[in-house]
């Protein structure tokens, strides 16, 4: 089907998918036990029993469920997630100073992830029964069966106390003054640590991928045929195998972008880099329902748009699939 | 994905072979062989502490953070409040691997049930449950289990529960995919024409034969429900009237400056299963799946 | 430490000169400038301490606001917002004198009036209902004078006007009727302390620049306060021995203590914290069998070893409690009785009860909560206790709260045998020690009130009469004798004060050691030049 009916489609579906979401989660979270007037009269530090009937009116937490359903999602038609029942700031403010460095985190480590990735891989297809295939293969288990949270609280006591030359946490320095250049440093200075361990995990995967994918494409007829051709070796790797072998990659990688998500909440909570991961587990906390759902839904909203991605450079990248054959 | 294709006559293949071909081939693979080999270490260790052995991992014996080896009757040191290191790894192993197998089955229930009904009908329902599982998909897993556990206060069972309920989606699709391979096999073609039910044919035709690529997905799934365990204990949602590898973590994590004995061998402790039950893994879907081994 | 009747009663003229302050002598050549970065673990919901009590917004909060009168390590009141104040002489009216030429951060001249209604705000919205109660109105009696009539005498009315317990707001702000408690102000504040708010990043970062038009000329002497929050300790204190951070408040976890001893960049003080009181116990639910019964109170008491607590779980940081009221405060006890360990009485006090051991030698079983995050000082002990209290046939299940409005929850509605808690003096007894021990306040689903359910009559009747009573010396009389009373009785086993510590790069000079320590302006910290 032509490219923008496809696109049509899949982001009307997402918005189904959306709508979805937000119901499911509305309903858990009232479902649960918990007063969520009492959490905020708590929050204020103190209740009787007429500050909550005053904050029921003013949350309108006095209006039947469903009734409450309907303004929510209304709402958020119009962009408006709600108040956040601990800061008593709008949701999507608090939530927009988050978004950024959490898709800073998740896309910087899946970068470090896909590149060292696949380079293990391709030097470990070489010699798919050499030592080198072996360790890499041990290391990338290792990666992957070590708690990342584990791994980060080495990291940070390794490089930024022992041998300090990272900072411990954060996204900023808090002395930090400077134009933009200084300031661009100065994030990717504190990104260094807490990427690399969210990258790992995944590094493990995508690493034993390519090694196998590889292994796969460099002994296929038109690899084998360009060496009969003369082609020099490198050129083979890296004109023909590599790009097809790259595919099965993206696809995973895409896959993954849930569980990146879900490994940015531990890696931001270890760090505190100042990310929607950390925001959400600080709000379960606080019982800061309005600003939990908002979060959740646009965990939700990232993982679409990444899938939507994923499924159109794989479009892109597969020329079968573009040329429309099945 | 099977090991085996059905054979030119149609005949329904036996269901030991496929069995004794993967064990021939997972034999010969040291690393799943070795990996085997520690998970039993791993298991036999948590059967005698969680059913023979007598200590309580709550008692304070000793000085707070005492180092490993610095006294003899607690060889792996003391954590914040003088516990017992070596007793919190005995108790707390039961529990860790409890939840790790309790979140697998459950997994395993729902995403069979889901893909095999999905995969076996086809149509509007294939639609509508694959709609549904993709739906959980794209929730954040470690972000909807937290809530769910938060929502309704930490234990075992609820930790259990949550992961389950988040990691089923990809069974599902596994399942699903290989009904849709097995349904169109003439023995299967040949059980519908003599009137086998539908139940009949999914459990026990279809199921048989698509188990080898589940039990590595169920294998992979104790190691990830294992993990994410770890983590919520780390991030202080467990039960803490249960001892249990994750809570040593979470409760101790703040002392890692001064004591790294503490995180350390729990930490170590639920790295080693993980990491051989990925190696099982691992060999499993070597054994199973000729075809991605190496040349 | 004693108060005079002086004291109390005013300086009349007294204090007419520029309010002076500081402990060190006043230089006028103290260098100026630079920048103070300050951690913190604790999250603000906003930054108006006129509606919401607790350290995280005390902090910025004083810095953004001034009150009428500061107070200084000896429990001295000093001229502040407020260059004089008068106390009448049948104490039903306190007068205070206004500095003159005082200014909003906007602008906007500071009069009575703003004084007025910021005492109705926080009378009116303050958790703490004790502090302005007996206010029957705030008279703006000219532009810089204001009067406060009481319904009776009010001892604890001039530590009521300082520190963070009386933010001077600014009516043309906050009076526009909206709901005060959300007020959008509340998170950008037009103050009227030595520092501005610059930025505000919720749950992250606040940043607060010098007010070039504070009253006191030449202050405050620092540039720019940054105050970072970071909810995990162990990266707080890597940040501060690294030389990221420059000042650390109210720590008090015994091992971060211990090590930042070590640093010689570091100096640690535990001044700072005489108003705060700080205890750590353990609370009883003496409406719920078998608690109901004094002696088995206290022969959990005879059975808990304060010793290991503070010694070897608190490795020696923590000082042992054996009062409702901090040892620190004017008012402390030191006869009250103490409940050393003595397993052989408890266990002989439990039998006398009737509790006999059973079969599996458990006499009954109990559930013990805790609040969550707590750390050492609260699921620590809870967990030694279910260790300790099973010497004495008391089967303990420590409960958990996955956060702390479900634990508050649980101990408001009474559901619940035993509770490890934290609760505050905040300086004067009848603003944060009344609140747990009068029968009037047994109110349900309100933390951090009679949450015990106690009565006694007595205590009731000692605790009003000290709460009017302007003498210090017939005031000490009634405490002495409500912490003898309230000792026997034990609703509440008193473990140790939490012992708050200041950590501070030793360049920087003025640290705050008031009684209110960091929860007071900060406008004479300044940076020694190296």
């Amino acid at each position: 089907m032509g490219l923008t009916a496809y696109i049509f489609r899949r982001l009307i579906y997402g918005i189904i998918l959306l709508a979805g979401v937000l119901v499911l989660n509305f309903f858990l979270i009232h479902a649960a036990p918990g007063d969520p007037a009492e959490t905020i009269a708590g929050a204020m530090g103190g209740a009787t029993a007429e500050i909550l009937s005053a904050i029921r009116a003013a949350y309108g937490l006095d209006k039947p469920l469903l009734t409450q359903l309907a303004i929510y999602l209304g709402r958020v038609a119009h962009g408006d997630l709600g108040m956040s029942y601990y800061f008593n700031q709008p949701v999507i403010g608090l939530i927009a100073a988050r978004v950024g460095p959490t898709i800073l985190l998740v896309f910087a480590a899946q970068l470090i992830a896909i590149t060292v990735g696949v380079v293990m891989g391709v030097l470990a297809a070489r010699k798919p029964s050499g030592p080198l295939s072996a360790v890499i293969t041990v290391l990338s288990t290792v990666g992957y069966a070590a708690p990342v949270f584990w791994t980060g609280i080495m990291l940070i006591i390794l490089f930024a106390s022992i041998i300090p030359i990272f900072p411990v946490d954060g996204m900023t320095s808090a002395r930090f003054s400077g134009g933009p250049a200084a300031h661009a440093a100065d994030v990717l200075y504190h990104l260094a640590l807490p990427a690399f361990t969210l990258a790992i995990i995944f590094l493990a995967q995508y690493s034993r991928l390519s090694r196998a994918s590889m292994i796969d494409v460099l002994g296929a007829d038109y690899v084998r045929t360009a060496r009969a051709k003369g082609v020099s070796e490198t050129r083979v790797v890296f004109r023909h195998a590599l790009r097809n072998a790259v595919l099965p990659i993206i696809t995973v990688a895409g896959i993954q972008f849930g569980n990146l998500i879900s490994g940015a909440l531990l890696v931001e909570s270890v760090f505190n880099w100042p990310g929607m991961g950390r925001l959400a587990f600080d709000s379960v906390l606080r019982r800061d329902y309005p600003t939990l759902l908002g979060i959740l839904f646009f965990a939700a909203l990232m993982v679409i748009i990444a899938n939507l991605l994923t499924d159109l450079s794989y479009r892109f990248a597969d020329p079968r699939i573009r040329t429309g054959g099945r | 994905m099977s090991a085996v294709e059905p054979a030119a006559t149609g005949h329904a293949p036996k269901a030991v072979s496929p069995l004794k071909e993967a064990w021939t081939v997972y034999r010969r693979n040291t690393p799943a062989i070795f990996g085997a080999l520690l998970l039993l270490a791993i298991v036999v260790f948590v059967i005698y502490g969680t059913f023979f052995y007598q200590g309580d991992p709550y008692e304070i014996v000793w000085a707070p953070l005492t180092p490993p080896g610095a006294e003899a009757t607690v060889p792996f040191g003391t954590d914040n409040l003088g516990r017992d290191l070596l007793r919190g790894l005995l108790k707390g192993g039961g529990p860790t691997l409890a939840v790790g197998a309790a979140a697998a089955v459950i997994t395993l229930v729902i995403g069979i049930s889901f893909g095999g009904i999905a995969g076996y009908f086809g149509g509007w329902i294939d639609d509508l449950l694959m709609r549904i599982t993709e739906f959980f998909q794209v929730l954040p897993a470690l972000l909807f289990a937290m809530v769910v556990i938060t929502l309704f206060s930490p234990s075992t069972i609820t930790m259990a529960i949550a992961i389950g309920v988040v990691l089923w989606p990809q069974t599902a699709r596994l399942t699903r995919a290989e009904f849709l391979r097995i349904r169109e096999l003439e023995y299967v073609m040949a059980a519908r024409s003599i009137g086998a039910r539908n139940g009949r044919i999914m459990w026990k035709v279809i199921l048989p034969n698509a188990l080898p690529p589940l039990i590595v997905s169920a294998t992979l799934t104790v190691g990830v429900a294992i993990l994410f365990q770890a983590g919520l204990s780390f991030l202080g949602l467990d039960d803490p009237n249960t001892m249990s590898w994750g809570l040593m973590i979470g409760a101790n994590r703040q002392y890692i400056l001064d004591a790294w004995w503490p995180v350390t061998f729990p930490g170590i402790a639920i790295f080693l299963t993980v990491f051989a039950v990925s190696l099982v893994g691992d060999g499993l879907n070597d054994a199973f799946n000729p075809k991605l081994r190496e040349r | 430490m004693k108060l005079t009747r002086r004291d109390i009663l005013g300086s009349a003229g007294a204090a007419l000169l520029a309010p002076t302050f500081a402990f060190e002598a006043q230089a006028t050549d103290v260098p100026k400038g630079g920048t103070m970065v300050m951690m913190s673990t604790q999250v603000p919901r906003h930054l108006n301490p006129a509606v919401q009590s607790g350290i995280a917004t005390a902090v910025p909060g004083t810095q953004i606001f001034a009150s009428p009168l500061r107070y200084d390590a000896d429990w001295k009141p000093h001229p502040y917002l407020a260059e004089s104040w008068k106390v009448a002489d049948d104490g039903l009216s306190v007068t205070l004198g206004l500095v003159k030429g005082a200014k909003f951060h906007d602008g906007k001249p500071i009069t009575s009036e703003d004084v007025k209604f910021s005492i109705e705000t926080i009378k009116a919205h303050h958790p703490f209902k004790t502090m302005f109660e007996p206010v029957s109105s705030v008279e703006a009696r000219d532009e810089h004078t204001a009067v406060i009539h009481l319904a009776h005498p009010h001892p604890a009315l001039l530590l009521c006007l300082s520190g963070a317990l009386c933010p001077i707001i600014p009516k043309h702000v906050f009076g526009d009727g909206q709901d005060i408690t959300n007020h959008p102000a509340n998170s950008n504040p037009v103050g009227s302390g030595p520092f501005k708010i610059a930025e505000f990043k919720a749950g992250q970062q606040i940043v607060l620049e010098k007010n070039p038009d504070f009253f006191i000329e030449g202050r405050p002497y620092l540039d720019k306060i940054v105050i970072r929050i970071v909810p995990d300790l162990s990266s707080v204190i890597l940040a501060i021995e690294g030389g990221q951070a420059d000042f650390l408040p109210f720590l008090a976890e015994s091992q971060s203590i211990i090590r930042l001893r070590k640093s010689d960049r570091l100096g640690v003080t535990d001044k700072g914290y005489a108003a705060v009181g700080p205890i750590n116990w353990l609370a009883f639910n003496t409406a719920k069998a078998p608690l109901d019964n004094k002696a088995v109170r206290q022969a959990i008491g005879y059975a808990i070893d304060r010793n290991f607590i503070t010694k070897a779980l608190l490795r020696g940081i923590a000082k042992q409690q054996h009062s409702p009221i901090i040892e620190t405060s004017p008012f402390f006890n030191p006869k009250i009785p103490s409940y050393g360990l003595d397993l052989n009485k408890a266990n002989a006090m439990l039998d006398q009860a009737g509790h006999k051991k059973g079969p599996d030698g458990m006499r009954f079983k109990l559930t013990i909560d805790s609040i969550p995050g707590g750390g050492e000082e609260q699921q620590g002990i809870a967990q030694y206790l279910k260790s300790q209290l099973k010497k004495a046939g008391i089967d303990i299940e420590v409960r958990a709260s996955p956060d702390f409005p479900t634990w508050a929850k649980r101990i408001s509605n009474y559901d619940f045998d035993l509770t490890m808690d934290e609760v505050y003096n905040w300086g004067d007894p009848v603003i944060g020690v009344h609140r747990t021990y009068l029968s009037s306040n047994i109110r349900k689903g309100v933390i951090w009130s009679n949450t015990q359910q106690y009565r006694n009559p007595k205590v009731d009747e000692l605790l009003s009469n000290a709460a009017v009573e302007m003498d210090p010396a017939k005031r000490k009389a009634f405490y002495d004798e409500f912490q003898t009373i309230v000792g026997d009785d034990l609703p509440i086993y008193w473990v140790n004060a939490l012992p708050y510590h200041t950590i501070y790069d030793k360049r920087l000079g003025n640290i705050p050691e008031s009684i209110w320590g960091s929860m007071q302006s900060m406008d004479e910290v300044y940076w020694k030049k190296a």
